[in-house]
């Protein structure tokens, strides 16, 4: 089947981007712009203390094909493809069957990734994933150990039978 | 498949999965049964004779929501969605504006007429979002009438909503106030010049309700009909939200300015996601 055009990229440039490159310290917290909202960490993510991010330095693309889109369209494509200018970090999100969720998700994926590069170690993040990693392993150490001392439980038995 | 992430609903042994993440591990390791097989088929075949995805499956998403759809009543499209925000954050800014002591706070707010229904997807949408609000839907064909009603029971919203069938260009807006004066109209209404209906994709033109479409010969039919009836039905200060196609913000500028006895005036356009003008925000003046 012939689709040509489903996947052309329909630019949108949201907000004006800040003039040249600001010099991005490590670490260092990131004061919003005084009219744009700032990007509230969403749902399991309001624990973390992360650095917020401004539709100002956001860019947001979408999958939608080209035509006069609307009514005239019905495409199911709806990938957003968010890219932060300042670092250049660039997430998609096709999760979801609904636009306004993709655009949702793809913020809150791109915040963690930004406050990674940013903050490294420092991270919550990568604290975070760091804690669940030793959770695993913990896991995985008692699991065996678990194992371990039943199968020395079973030898002891055969033994004791001879 | 064609686009998301949807799967088709295979019924089967475990438990009912709708989409790709709800699977567990076990299931997506489990070779599909036969009968599994033979279903996937029939949801390809009808693929294949150019069904839209949405009537595959019986049920799609609209911002938090998913609706059941079937064909021909109208399938939700995701620039609508936006048309929602812009209702909701218009109604924060009112609420904010009017809340105060000598102000009925316990009364539904806000009281929200949508004129053409189709699946209820917006209807639903602001009664979830704002859970004070009371809305009045209308469609002119009884399938949506019947599909918006389904949804709203699907989705425990039926005592917040009055569906009617009726017609918007042969009624009159008596029916439409049986709570009064409305705080918003909202509307996708048909918006396709009629010269461009022919050239839409096959999935449309097999599938769905062209009535829902066909806005005349300037697209205009049913926005200016919304327009016209909207001051009898409107608060002072209330707003129509409309989608509409591209090239109507200002044909509908200079429609509404060389009708000025309607008081209506067009405050902003807004653009949807695509870069392209999709939505128009138009308030009543107060005499």
């Amino acid at each position: 089947m012939n689709v040509p055009g489903l996947f052309h990229f329909a630019s949108l440039l949201r907000e004006v981007r800040a003039p040249g490159w600001r010099p991005w310290i490590l670490g260092q917290k990131h004061f919003s712009l005084p009219r744009a909202p700032l990007l509230q960490a969403g749902g399991k993510k309001n624990s973390l203390n992360l650095l917020g991010l401004t539709e100002a330095e956001l860019e947001e693309q979408f999958v939608r094909g080209d035509g006069p889109g609307g009514q005239a369209t019905n495409k199911t494509s709806n990938c957003v493809v968010l890219k932060h200018v300042p670092s250049g970090i660039v997430v998609k999100c096709h999760q979801t069957r609904s636009v306004e969720k993709n655009r949702k998700i793809a913020r809150g994926i791109l915040q963690e990734k930004v406050d990674l590069f940013y903050k490294g170690e420092e991270s919550d993040v990568f604290k975070e994933r760091r804690a669940l990693e030793k959770k695993k392993q913990e896991k995985k150490r008692r699991a065996r150990e678990h194992l371990e001392r039943k199968k020395l439980f079973k030898e002891m038995q055969q033994l004791d039978k001879k | 498949m064609r686009g998301g992430v949807a799967v088709a609903p295979v019924r089967g042994p475990g438990p009912a999965a709708s989409q790709f993440q709800s699977l567990s591990s076990k299931s997506l390791r489990t070779p599909l049964t036969a009968a599994q097989q033979e279903q996937i088929q029939q949801l390809s075949n009808k693929r294949l004779e150019r069904m839209p995805v949405q009537y595959v499956l019986g049920e799609w998403d609209f911002r938090d929501l998913t609706l059941k759809m079937r064909p021909p009543v109208f399938i939700p499209r995701p620039e609508t969605e936006d048309l929602v925000s812009l209702v909701v954050e218009e109604e924060s800014l009112m609420h904010k504006k009017n809340s105060g002591p000598c102000f009925p706070v316990s009364a539904p707010h806000p009281v929200i007429l949508e004129i053409g229904c189709g699946s209820g997807a917006i209807a639903l949408s602001l009664l979830h979002k704002l859970p004070q609000s009371r809305v009045i839907a209308m469609d002119k064909e009884e399938a949506a009438v019947d599909l918006t009603r389904e949804n709203a029971h699907r989705l425990q919203l039926q005592e917040r909503i009055h569906v009617l069938h009726q017609d918007v260009s042969y009624g009159s807006a008596k029916q439409l106030l049986l709570w009064g004066p409305v705080d918003f109209i909202v509307s996708n209404p048909p918006y396709v010049f009629h010269e461009d209906m022919a050239s839409l994709d096959a999935e449309i033109l097999r599938y769905e309700d062209l009535d829902a479409l066909d806005g005349g010969d300037d697209g205009m039919r049913v926005i200016k009909t919304i327009l016209a009836l909207a001051p009898s039905l409107l608060k002072d200060s209330g707003s129509v939200f409309l989608e509409v196609d591209p090239r109507h913000p200002d044909m509908v500028k200079d429609w509404l300015q060389a009708h000025p006895n309607l008081l209506l005036v067009l405050c902003a356009v807004h653009k949807d996601f695509c870069g392209k003008p999709r939505f128009l925000h138009i308030q009543k003046q107060s005499r």
